[in-house]
């Protein structure tokens, strides 16, 4: 399924909240959209038999922060990419684990490294990194620490 | 009867790495599930933001140290995409030898570690014995048993020495007969199928729906293998079947891994005399001098030159050993990845715990969890 | 080639029924490069059990103080049967599975791996050490009975190796409990893991108690 039957397939049901569909390397079409519109999104993509969901990411661009979803479909063999900006002050988005189960654990993984909360996750606790924890390492503000001069100027050497 | 609480872990016989299963019973009967990660959570996808594309390789083995080489091939498929580059095609044909090489190593250490968890415990021996065949494979040409860091951005690292085919060869005709020497170890015994059968069943809706892939997934009669579905590397280029089953328990999956071991061996026999007839360079040309390869050694004035390489995004999704594994980088144009995003099957594979132990008995979850063939360190990262 | 296990084939042999020259090898173990290297077990000689035995029992008779009693003949015991916890932390624990394997067999120096912390007196730190299972070690640790001793196998376990930036990883476990043998490698191989087992046998007899 290429990027403009998905849109057509798409765009009936979720209206203004689809801001694109756009080839990209890799995946079928990379669907962006708006977290207004992010259960009606999941459930027509979960219709249109991508019924795996293998992977949500969170990475942060500093100025705002994107979630993606990868979805595969068996029926077409292709991966669809659906990604969604969300403000940095604000990041939260609705939760795919009603229509993906498989959703339940990225999730937690990306609200405690990249910081991005999912509403009405059904057990939104920490995961990898310890109960309690406070920092979210995977943003660009959290630095690791810095290689001692010397060690940099041997590395390159 | 009261129902309790127990913890199975992080220190515990059954769990084959570092993590906690947290198990609700009432008298024998499981009656939910809790695993609890993050023990080995070493923090690689932030280590690899401050790293070069190749250092990355270095994490990469350590990610999952059974199927270091895996790993490596599917990060270096992403990070190839994202810097644009195109590997020679010896280079693939060798990814492939590798990550083949890699799956009968780490489905031989499964096979060792499972049998003892049903109370057999001789043909540990025997597995350790053939594993340390293949990984003395690849101490010939990596130098490494487990940790290789052999591929690089546009290529491998170097070629194979001389004779390295013949003694594989050996090698897979000396297993082709152990794996039938192993089925009569497990499948005629009786232990086993006492132990195993229609034991820790998930049928293919509820892999599906959380995201279970690999052997388990094969074994619930969905055949689906990225290396067929979307064919990367050289695979499209060699002849070989889906494993399956239809019976979704842990006999299903000891099934469907014995025969992925035997298509193993016919991918790589194909792949050893393709190897044999077509030498050629194993690394790209004109690499960008500060990605460290060795055709493009990195020097003082490497590290001076301004690096305004094109930006780019790389996916890649690879059928590794437990699964659909998958990488997400993301390159800014700096010599640094700006995020790297690792997708472990085995994280997907326990997460869905509570589908496959729920009803069962405690004594049960050995052989379950066994069959699931946990790797922590990929699945915590 | 078998064929594809679609359907679940009826077991090979239900009662072991097969013939015994079905498990023979045929030819020989196709080993590629050297082989095993020879390691000098020093440590399970019995003869010198003997003069601390009869040492023990002169003492005995001259009524001398009880550590110059038990304390040759335990060293002995203890050094020759040390007792491994069984635990797999990350990389190191597939090479100290594969030291207990059919190649190397670590059990001929008496080291045999036990899942109870009350049962080891060697405790090997095999892997990376988070801050997460920090305080789970150190309570496995407190819960090996005396005297106990500690082996940081690896890079990780010594000083963090290549994690040893990140936020999570504890760099080094003798953060943690006190280390008496530290092996290098990223893994080491279990040559090496056998090297600083009889590193440490060498220390428990030089021990004073």
């Amino acid at each position: 399924m290429g990027p403009e039957e998905l849109r057509a397939a798409l765009a009936p049901a979720l209206g203004p909240s689809l801001v694109g569909v756009e080839p990209f390397e890799g995946f079928a079409a990379r669907v962006r959209f708006r977290r207004e519109g992010a259960t009606e999104l999941f459930r027509a993509v979960h219709g249109l038999g991508n019924t795996h969901l293998s992977m949500v990411a969170g990475i942060d661009w500093v100025d705002h922060r994107e979630v993606l979803y990868i979805v595969w479909s068996d029926a077409a063999k292709q991966y669809t990419l659906l990604s969604a900006d969300l403000p940095a002050d604000d990041p939260h988005i609705e939760t795919a684990s009603g229509v993906w189960p498989s959703a339940n654990w990225h999730e937690r993984e990306t609200w405690e490294l990249v910081d991005i909360t999912f509403d009405h996750h059904p057990d939104l606790r920490h995961l990898l990194t310890p109960d309690g924890y406070e920092f979210r390492p995977l943003l660009r503000s959290f630095k690791i620490h810095e290689p001692e001069e010397l060690e940099v100027k041997v590395r390159h050497v | 009867m009261s129902e309790m609480w127990i913890n199975m872990g992080p220190q515990h016989p059954m769990t084959h790495g570092l993590w906690n299963l947290r198990v609700k019973i009432d008298g024998e009967v499981i009656v939910d599930v809790d695993p609890e990660l993050g023990y080995l959570h070493r923090g690689i996808e932030k280590i690899s933001e401050d790293r070069h594309y190749n250092e990355v390789v270095t994490l990469m083995d350590r990610t999952c140290y059974v199927a270091g080489l895996a790993w490596e091939h599917l990060y270096i498929i992403a990070s190839e995409k994202a810097l644009h580059i195109e590997p020679p095609e010896r280079a693939e044909y060798l990814r492939v030898m590798c990550e083949e090489f890699q799956r009968l190593g780490s489905h031989i250490m499964w096979f060792s570690a499972f049998v003892v968890d049903i109370g057999l415990l001789t043909p540990l021996l025997y597995g350790m014995r053939d594993r340390d065949l293949v990984l003395d494979l690849f101490q010939s040409y990596t130098g490494a048993r487990m940790t290789y860091e052999y591929m690089r951005v546009g290529g491998v690292r170097n070629d194979l020495p001389p004779g390295f085919t013949d003694r594989a060869r050996t090698v897979l005709d000396w297993l082709m007969a152990r794996f039938d020497e192993y089925d009569k170890l497990t499948l005629g015994s009786d232990i086993f199928h006492k132990r195993c059968d229609n034991l820790g069943i998930l049928k293919a809706n509820d892999c599906i729906a959380h995201g279970v892939t690999g052997p388990m997934l094969r074994s619930a009669g969905v055949k689906r293998d990225l290396r067929k579905d979307r064919p990367y590397a050289a695979y499209d280029r060699v002849e070989f079947d889906v494993a399956g089953a239809d019976s979704a328990d842990v006999t299903g999956r000891y099934l469907v891994r014995m025969e992925e071991m035997r298509q193993s061996v016919r991918i790589l026999r194909q792949v050893l005399d393709w190897l044999d007839r077509n030498p050629g360079p194993v690394m790209a040309r004109e690499l960008p001098r500060w990605l460290g390869a060795p055709y493009a050694p990195v020097g003082r004035e490497g590290y001076l030159l301004k690096r305004n390489y094109p930006k780019g995004v790389g996916f890649s999704s690879i059928e590794e050993p437990h699964g659909e594994a998958q990488a997400y980088i993301v390159n800014e144009g700096g010599e640094h990845p700006y995020r790297v995003k690792l997708k472990s099957p085995v994280f997907s594979n326990i997460s869905a715990a509570r589908q496959y132990l729920v009803g069962y008995r405690v004594a049960d979850i050995p052989p379950i969890m066994g069959s699931v063939d946990v790797c922590i360190g990929e699945s915590d990262r | 080639m078998s064929a594809s296990p679609s359907v679940r084939p009826a077991p090979v042999a239900r009662s072991m029924t097969l013939p015994p020259e079905s498990l023979r090898l045929e030819g020989e173990l196709p080993m590629a490069g050297a082989a095993v290297p020879f390691v000098e077990i020093e440590a399970l000689r019995a003869r010198e059990f003997i003069p601390a035995a009869k040492e023990a029992l002169g003492s005995l008779i001259s009524n001398r103080s009880r550590e110059t009693l038990i304390g040759p003949v335990f060293n002995w015991a203890g050094r020759n049967s040390l007792f491994p916890l069984h635990w797999g932390l990350a990389c190191c624990a597939i090479e100290f599975a594969a030291a207990f394997g059919a190649r190397w067999d670590a059990e001929r120096f008496g080291v045999v791996a036990r899942s109870s912390p009350r049962q080891c007196d060697l405790m090997i730190v095999n892997g990376t050490v988070t801050w997460k299972v920090a305080h789970k070690l150190i309570t496995l640790y407190e819960q090996m009975p005396e005297p106990k001793w500690v082996i940081a196998m690896g890079n990780c376990a010594t000083g963090g190796g290549p994690f040893r930036t990140a936020y999570s990883v504890v760099p080094g476990v003798d953060k943690l409990v006190p280390v008496d043998v530290y092996i290098a490698g990223c893994p080491p191989r279990p040559e090496a893991l056998l090297d600083g087992i009889l590193t440490l046998e060498k220390l428990i007899r030089e021990r004073k108690e």
